[in-house]
């Protein structure tokens, strides 16, 4: 197992050596920032029993507040005009307060209650940015610059990379830890939890400003990688986008996070170019259709997603086998 | 070792997808280059074209009129045959400009989010290999393709209608050009007329809390009180908002005030007036002013007293204008297709011609023009991309509804018409009023690089010199007298 | 001796249903309790009072002094308190070795260290030990959901005792064990601390008989009585209200 993680690191590791600039520049890059994202919601769903749907909203708060504090003159944001790295790490600190205050407020109810003031956190963070100008623009902060030391756009391949192997590797690490078997037991029964002496709510909350650090990290990735972001990039839509990439990977694994976001990319990208594919009436204009479609074909097919249904496959091979 | 398979058939999906992306990766990290391999002028000498529309969101309907101003202008200046009779999306070929050969390479699908348009331009350019774009259709999907266009510099990018006044007073990418006014510049010379013609001293405006509302009202404050007018209030009703109630009790009554300007638009437009109607008492439709979405439709729900109000212009001008050279663009556009499904239409098929003589076809269509004279201007030899930029940025375009040249933003300067709906035996029209010539993007001033973005309260109300006051020329049954 | 758990006219309402009536109770340290009575009669009620998991709504809680009525459960291992559930509570997506090693973390305060450190190998070590206590260490890495019923209970007892607290609050112990597994388990509470508080409810006469000093019998939210084994087991009224069937 360990083997074939190296192998497939190594393997992406190599990659801009043997695929053209599109694939990896827009398509794994994509790819790498979305798992990322989508590995938070995954990681507080596999091991606090969260749903989150407030994982985009910290993404954005990330890009903004990196876009405000770095940008130097011009019409739109602040303009702070921060050493970008300075501007990095005050996005990441605001991105993790924000999400530890959210998530203390949120750390009394769970399950679909959970689920439905996480929407809520998204909705009011979609009407924030969009109504009050002068952090988001107006219309969105544009000409957003990486810092130099990424300035290639295969570095940002490669530090989108480092950071999904990083956060895949921590947050696998950090369910053997003390603060994850807690997570896990807080997930599992609140009420004991408290009884052995640990505080739940405090516990979730920190979870929550965890993956909101994370989902930071991917925010930061994301505006490199884009250049801009404005309200329109945290509304409803793309928050559901991002559930939906966990669900095709499988709500609890780690790694389909990933994997429903590479196909979700994938699909995205490539779809169109497929022969004939119009002529079965898959324009690009029914490409949330095509997505739907999916998504529930893996629901019927496999609750546990892609992840899931590899595992079924291999079963098989493996019964059939002598 | 149950992840292994998984963890492996990623693997082989990236590697198998990434090796048949193309076949173009050299030696080396191919990946590391600002500029992608298969762009610009690495692929040859022709032209490789990709256009931004729109197919979801609120303009998708346009996705079908947008592709096919391009088109035509292609038809008409490049010898380029469309495919398709009856609709300009399944593309064209044979288009040739002084040897050179124009291919439409790809269709980007917007949805009227910058994101979104950014991802679909790197896919035309990055993956596909478009040197030159066409588009986009609206606001802030302009600020974003102005950026992306700054940032890769042999790239040509010619807008197609996005009416936002940063994508080239802020921006200023060398090599993003724009044949067309702006939000702002739309509303210029009404400000003039209501002032010194109709003798309106205050007004008070009521405009969408969004990018293009902020420009649109913009423009007419920035006409409005160069001229020596007030402006009293500034309302601004979020976008969408169904009941108006509370916004219009913001307005100053009919009594205290000379007359309203609206630009708020969609549904919002019958809306917010019968709201009006409701709290302030009848339309005086001399006492009113619009932006584009002041129309004769409106009449329909509210009666001919909104008859006597003044609309602001668009890229077009109104159908009663017909000029020689107007009839011969929608004659060509009727002769280029039997039928085209375009927005103004419902998108069932109608002749070429009512999509060609609204704004967001004609966009387009001067950005095809463009690059048609452009390449022409330089022999059909684009390998020399500043040469060919410098090209486009001398360019007067002789258009049908005016000369267009660019600024030093290479932003156009346009003739702006301004009508008025009249009421012509019980039916409400829309009549051509004037033409206001050469109006720029600045306003004499009003707006610079260095001006913040239309807003809730820029740009301020001030009195200074407007190079088109007093120059419009007036219209006298669709003839200008000039 | 100061009594270790104080329970003062403590009252419970849920709306208008009253679970406890005023009840009082001194546990003297180093006791061993066991409360009976019929379903209904308020002994888990009573158990999470003391436990924390419920709040009174009126009267009070002392724990070695210390006033604990309005404290949160999660106070309440920091002063050497530990419990069981009549319902195995135990974490249905981790190992046994995972839960005893939580209910240590918890008991030690390790309730947020994001790596492993020496301190946790041994932490580790201990667990495994505990669940040998328990006759556990077969299943040291089966996660719990898929343990057998008895299983389960031992790990919820050794999570209790894990934290070797002074004060051991059993709910129902033996609820749902097969005879050899209850022999098993009163080996086990005999085999525990002398110095150890312990208050069980149990519904198995002969498991809170033979373990218990004193005897308490609740019926309706109220103390019945109180008395040795004998006294309990001879007293005509306790018969009457819960015995009556069994005796018979």
């Amino acid at each position: 197992m360990k083997l074939a993680f190296a192998c497939l690191v190594f393997g992406l590791a190599l990659l801009p050596a043997v695929a053209t600039p599109f694939f990896v520049n827009f398509v794994m890059t994509q790819t790498l920032i979305l798992g990322l994202a989508a590995a938070t919601i995954v990681f507080l769903a596999k091991y606090g029993g969260m749903i989150s749907l407030a994982q985009l909203l910290m993404v954005g708060i990330a890009g903004f507040m990196y876009g405000n504090a770095a940008l130097d003159g011009g019409a739109r944001g602040l303009n702070l005009g921060w050493h970008p790295w300075a501007a990095a790490g005050f996005a990441i600190l605001v991105t993790t307060l924000v999400a530890f205050v959210l998530g203390a407020i949120a750390s009394r109810s769970t399950g679909i209650y959970f689920l439905m003031l996480t929407l809520v956190y998204g909705v009011i963070g979609y009407f924030v940015f969009a109504q009050i100008v002068e952090i988001s623009g107006p219309g969105g902060i544009t000409s957003i610059q990486r810092p130099e030391l990424l300035g290639p756009p295969v570095l940002l391949y490669y530090a989108g990379l480092l950071l999904s192997v990083a956060a895949y590797a921590g947050f696998r690490a950090l369910g053997r830890t003390a603060f994850g078997l807690a997570l896990q037991g807080v997930r599992d029964d609140p009420v004991r939890m408290a009884s052995l002496g640990f505080n739940v709510p405090l516990h979730r909350a920190l979870a929550f400003a965890l993956a909101g650090f994370v989902a930071g990290l991917a925010g930061l990735l994301n505006v490199w990688w884009n250049g801009q972001i404005d309200p329109a990039s945290i509304s409803i839509g793309p928050t559901l986008i991002l559930l939906i990439i966990a669900v095709i990977g499988g709500i609890s694994s780690l790694k389909g996070a990933w994997l429903g976001a590479f196909v979700y990319v994938l699909v995205l990208t490539y779809l169109r170019d497929l022969p004939l594919v119009d002529r079965i009436g898959l324009t690009e204009a029914r490409f949330n259709t095509v997505i739907g479609v999916i998504v529930l074909m893996i629901m019927v097919l496999s609750p546990e997603g892609l992840t899931g249904i590899v595992h079924k496959i291999r079963k098989q091979f493996g019964e059939t086998r002598p | 070792m149950r992840r292994s398979k998984v963890l492996t058939l990623f693997m082989a999906l990236a590697l198998t997808a990434g090796c048949g992306g193309g076949g173009n990766a050299s030696s080396g990290l191919p990946a590391d280059q600002k500029q992608p391999a298969s762009s610009g002028s690495s692929t040859g000498n022709g032209i490789r074209l990709g256009i931004l529309g729109q197919c979801e969101g609120p303009f998708g309907g346009f996705h079908e009129d947008v592709v096919a101003g391009t088109t035509l202008a292609l038809a008409r200046f490049a010898g380029a045959s469309p495919s398709s009779k009856t609709s300009a999306l399944e593309g064209f070929s044979g288009a040739k400009v002084a040897g050179t050969p124009i291919e439409l390479v790809g269709i980007g699908c917007g949805d009227d989010t910058a994101d979104r348009i950014v991802q679909e331009v790197r896919r035309l350019v990055e993956q596909l290999g478009a040197n030159v774009i066409i588009g986009p259709l609206s606001g802030d999907e302009g600020i974003a393709i102005a950026e992306y266009a700054k940032a890769h510099p042999d790239l040509t990018v010619l807008a197609g209608i996005s009416g936002s006044q940063e994508q080239t007073l802020h921006v200023r990418a060398p090599n993003y050009f724009r044949f067309y006014g702006d939000g702002a510049i739309w509303n210029a010379g009404l400000g003039d007329l209501l002032h010194n013609k109709e003798g309106w001293e205050t007004v008070a405006v009521i405009a969408d809390d969004y990018s293009f509302g902020h420009t649109s009202a913009a423009g007419f404050i920035a006409d409005f009180c160069a001229v020596g007018g007030k402006v009293t209030h500034r309302v601004f009703p979020p976008l969408g908002t169904t009941d108006y109630s509370s916004y219009i009790a913001q307005l100053p009554n009919p009594d205290e005030v000379d007359g309203y300007f609206w630009a708020v638009g969609g549904t919002g437009t019958q809306a917010a007036l019968e709201a009006f109607v409701n709290g302030k008492g009848d339309l005086t439709g001399k006492q009113h002013a619009g932006n584009l979405f002041f129309n004769p439709d409106l009449a329909q729900a509210l009666g001919t007293d909104i008859a006597g109000a003044y609309v602001g212009g668009f890229a077009t001008l109104p159908s009663d204008v017909r000029t020689p050279e107007i009839e011969e663009y929608l004659a060509a556009a009727d002769k280029t297709w039997e039928s085209i499904p375009g927005a103004l239409s419902g998108n069932k098929p109608a002749k070429p011609s009512v999509a060609a003589a609204f704004g967001f076809f004609y966009g387009y269509y001067t950005a095809g023009v463009a690059l048609a004279e452009a390449l022409e201007a330089v022999g059909g030899d684009i390998t020399d991309v500043p040469a060919f930029h410098k090209a486009i940025a001398g360019l007067t375009l002789d258009l049908p509804y005016g000369d267009i040249k660019l600024d030093a933003n290479r932003s156009g300067i346009v003739d702006v018409g301004l009508s008025r709906l009249v009421n012509e035996s019980g039916k409400v029209v829309q009549q051509t009023v004037a033409i206001v010539p050469g109006v720029d993007q600045t306003f004499g001033g009003t707006f610079s690089p260095d001006t913040p973005s239309p807003g809730r309260d820029s740009p301020a109300c001030a009195k200074r010199d407007l190079p088109w006051a007093g120059k419009a020329i007036t219209v006298v049954n669709g003839v200008p007298q000039r | 001796m100061t009594p270790v758990v104080q329970v003062h006219d403590v009252t419970v309402a849920f709306g208008g249903l009253h679970a406890l009536r005023g009840v009082d109770l001194d546990i003297a340290p180093g006791e061993r309790l066991a409360i009976i009575g019929p379903n209904g009669a308020g002994k888990t009620t009573l158990f999470n009072v003391i436990a924390g998991d419920i709040a009174p709504t009126t009267g009070a809680v002392v724990i070695k002094g210390r006033d604990c009525t309005h404290r949160p459960s999660r106070h309440r291992p920091r002063l050497g308190l530990a419990r069981t559930y009549q319902k195995a509570r135990t974490f249905s997506g981790l190992t046994v070795c995972e839960n005893i090693y939580l209910a240590l973390a918890g008991h030690r305060g390790r309730h947020r260290t994001l790596w492993r450190s020496a301190a946790d190998r041994r932490m580790r070590q201990e667990a495994a030990q505990v669940a040998g206590q328990v006759w556990l260490s077969g299943q040291l890495d089966v996660v719990a959901g898929e343990l057998a019923h008895g299983q389960r209970r031992q790990l919820e007892l050794a999570m209790a005792v894990a934290a070797q607290p002074d004060v051991m609050l059993l709910d129902e112990p033996a609820s749902g064990l097969s005879r050899g597994e209850r022999e098993r388990l009163v080996e086990l509470i005999e085999s525990l601390d002398e110095q150890l508080t312990l208050l069980l409810i149990e519904h198995d006469m002969e498991v809170a008989f033979r373990v218990a000093q004193r005897v308490i019998v609740m019926a309706d939210g109220r103390q019945v009585m109180a008395g040795s084994p004998d006294q309990v087991r001879a007293d005509p009224h306790v018969h009457q209200i819960y015995l009556g069937t069994e005796g018979a």
